[in-house]
């Protein structure tokens, strides 16, 4: 069952012209996070390997392709997390850097706290080499597009909703059985300037622990936040539920509580995974015995030999 | 139906020279909440009372008298939470406010997020007119003078022991005559923090948590191992497994010093007017008031009391 790898590359309503490159993106992802546990990586080398793929892929709202916020900016969240040492590592509302995953990773291992915001993480970004990046380089047509619209005065409601949801993640368990996630978004579209959403807040926009599993979720930011998704999942897996059952009751109450929706992965420390979703559709793929698993539309599941061409 | 609220003004080695200020704060805190339910005002309106009372006192770690960052500035985190709606209201980084947890209302009121941080914090006070105050009028001389002498230490060997360090964050839970819970808890972080660290109290699940169908809770103490463990969740997660509120904080705080090699505090209180004040810490400031009485402690098993004239 093991080493096992997950992602999504968020839950929301995925314009049609844009379903094929989430779902590739994705499978891509997988297959790198993959790679690394075959060479004997860690799980967190793999759920930062895959996350960053997803950051530099413009198709996703994290990174580059982020969406913007109300000023036509981008700030990024991202968030990481140790199954075995419950170690983390977290930026919020971060600038003018290609990769957040990797940024929390180094709050993680090179620091004594578990989160930096705004200018201190870029600040701390600049102590470790980072580079810096124009902003632009982040920011994509697409992106622009949608954040004009979305100003407009006789802005079309449903479509506000597409794309406020995103955000990208990666769950998994590595040969040693230690399970880890990362999570990374760009936001909400048109967000206030310093909005922070559940991406990098502990237990919300994700949480590993080696003794009930770990998961990434996406979906309404407020919402995750006000029940605090992550953790609830591990909470009902810690009463006996599957990941599947666990994650499906946390969405199921989140829509009923707070009226949110969402979609999460989530993977267990005997590789046992599942990727649920409670908004329309959610790009997910996992690697698992050399099978890759993916979907977009509730209900789908397809699988292919992970080296056949996607 | 009894109101009740609960205050601390912070879990560590409270040297002595601070305790009588420390227990006198957190008494008149708790009796400012209590003037609030007396009247009939909202769970939400009495943590926010008394979290402004010790945001104003600068024997505190909130608001004037807030600890320095490295670069000799205050940075604030402040979050209040409603137990019925699960709504929240969150800020980090937020530079010289006078009253944080009030700022932090107003992002759950004014805007549909739930959490601002930095400069979009700033410019949100600045909207609704919250005033900015100089840090010379927020810092103390004491913090200055300490600030000066932690620079002078080794960085590693502060950090074994967390207990020692200052976590005098201030909280407050409380249960109006409705029923509803609420809590709020305000700090300005670890003295000589990295610019940008956001520890655990504007992290909702982890500063604190707020649920109608089990309690409020807030947390003080080592930051980065609150969040680890998700403290303020963690506890609520006991009490829905039926356990007190007494045992729910017990448990918790073992568990954060067990796994993750942290201290703290939290004060905790049920829908029903149940409540607790445990730490494992040397010492924390808190107090209650519950049937008119003040309660109120310092040291462990601590527990004294003064009737309330009418």
């Amino acid at each position: 069952m093991l080493p096992v790898v997950v992602v999504h590359g968020g839950a929301g309503h995925i314009p049609k012209e844009r379903a094929q490159n989430s779902t590739s993106g994705v499978s891509a992802a997988a297959r790198a996070g993959y790679i690394v546990l075959k060479g004997g990586g860690s799980s967190m080398d793999a759920v930062v390997e895959a996350v960053t793929q997803l950051e530099n892929n413009p198709s996703f709202n994290a990174g580059c392709g982020s969406v913007l916020n109300v000023k036509g900016e981008v700030e990024m969240d991202a968030f990481v997390m140790d199954g075995k040492t419950l170690a983390t590592g977290a930026v919020s509302a971060v600038r003018d850097i290609a990769n957040p995953t990797q940024l929390a990773r180094l709050v993680m291992d090179k620091t004594s706290h578990a989160c930096l915001t705004a200018e201190g993480a870029k600040q701390f970004a600049r102590s470790m080499g980072i580079p810096e990046v124009p902003m632009e380089s982040l920011i994509t047509e697409y992106s622009r597009m949608r954040w004009r619209k979305n100003i407009a005065p006789d802005a079309n409601p449903v479509e506000c909703q597409m794309g406020k949801m995103g955000t990208v993640g990666a769950v998994a368990v590595d040969s040693e059985g230690v399970v880890a996630c990362a999570t990374s978004t760009g936001g909400m579209l048109n967000k206030m300037e310093g909005r922070v959403g559940d991406t990098p807040c502990i237990g919300c926009g994700g949480y590993a622990d080696n003794n009930s599993g770990a998961v990434s979720t996406t979906g309404h930011g407020e919402a995750i936040m006000k029940v605090v998704l992550a953790r609830l999942i591990l909470f009902y897996m810690e009463q006996g539920q599957s990941a599947e059952a666990a994650s499906d009751s946390a969405l199921a109450y989140m829509k009923s509580r707070v009226d949110g929706l969402g979609g999460v992965v989530t993977v267990d420390p005997r590789g046992n995974w599942a990727a649920r979703f409670s908004s329309r559709q959610m790009a997910w793929a996992a690697a698992q015995k050399d099978t890759l698993h993916y979907g977009l539309y509730t209900g789908e599941h397809f699988t292919q030999s992970i080296d056949e061409p996607h | 139906m009894s109101a009740v609220v609960v205050v601390h003004g912070g879990a560590w080695a409270i040297p002595d020279d601070l305790a009588k200020a420390s227990v006198d704060g957190v008494k008149a805190a708790a009796c400012e909440g209590h003037s609030v339910l007396k009247r009939g005002g909202s769970a939400l309106d009495a943590v926010e009372a008394a979290v402004r009372a010790l945001e104003d006192n600068t024997v505190f770690n909130a608001g004037h008298g807030g600890t320095l960052n490295t670069e000799g500035e205050v940075e604030l985190d402040a979050i209040i939470m409603d137990g019925r709606t699960l709504g929240n209201g969150a800020v980090s980084s937020a530079k010289n406010i006078a009253h944080p947890v009030t700022l932090a209302r107003a992002v759950m009121e004014k805007t549909s997020h739930c959490m601002l941080t930095s400069r979009g914090a700033n410019q949100f006070a600045e909207s609704i007119g919250m005033a900015t105050v100089p840090t010379e009028t927020m810092v103390t001389e004491y913090e200055r003078k300490e600030w000066e002498k932690h620079k002078n230490y080794v960085t590693g060997v502060m950090e074994d022991f967390n207990a020692q360090w200052a976590h005098d964050t201030v909280g407050a839970v409380a249960v109006d005559c409705s029923g509803n819970v609420a809590c709020a808890t305000s700090t300005g972080g670890i003295r000589n923090k990295m610019v940008g660290r956001v520890g655990d109290s504007p992290i909702i699940g982890s500063g604190g948590y707020a649920d109608n169908l089990s309690g409020a809770v807030s947390c003080t103490g080592h930051g980065e191992s609150i969040l680890k463990v998700t403290l303020a969740r963690l506890i609520i997660s006991h009490i829905e497994q039926g356990k007190s509120v007494a045992d729910s904080s017990q448990l918790s705080l073992q568990y954060m010093g067990n796994r993750v090699h942290g201290a703290g505090g939290a004060i905790v209180v049920s829908p029903s007017g149940q409540w607790a004040a445990t730490f494992t810490t040397e010492r924390m400031a808190w107090a209650a008031v519950d049937h008119d009485v003040l309660w109120f402690g310092l040291d462990p098993n601590q527990r004294s009391k003064e009737q309330l004239s009418n």
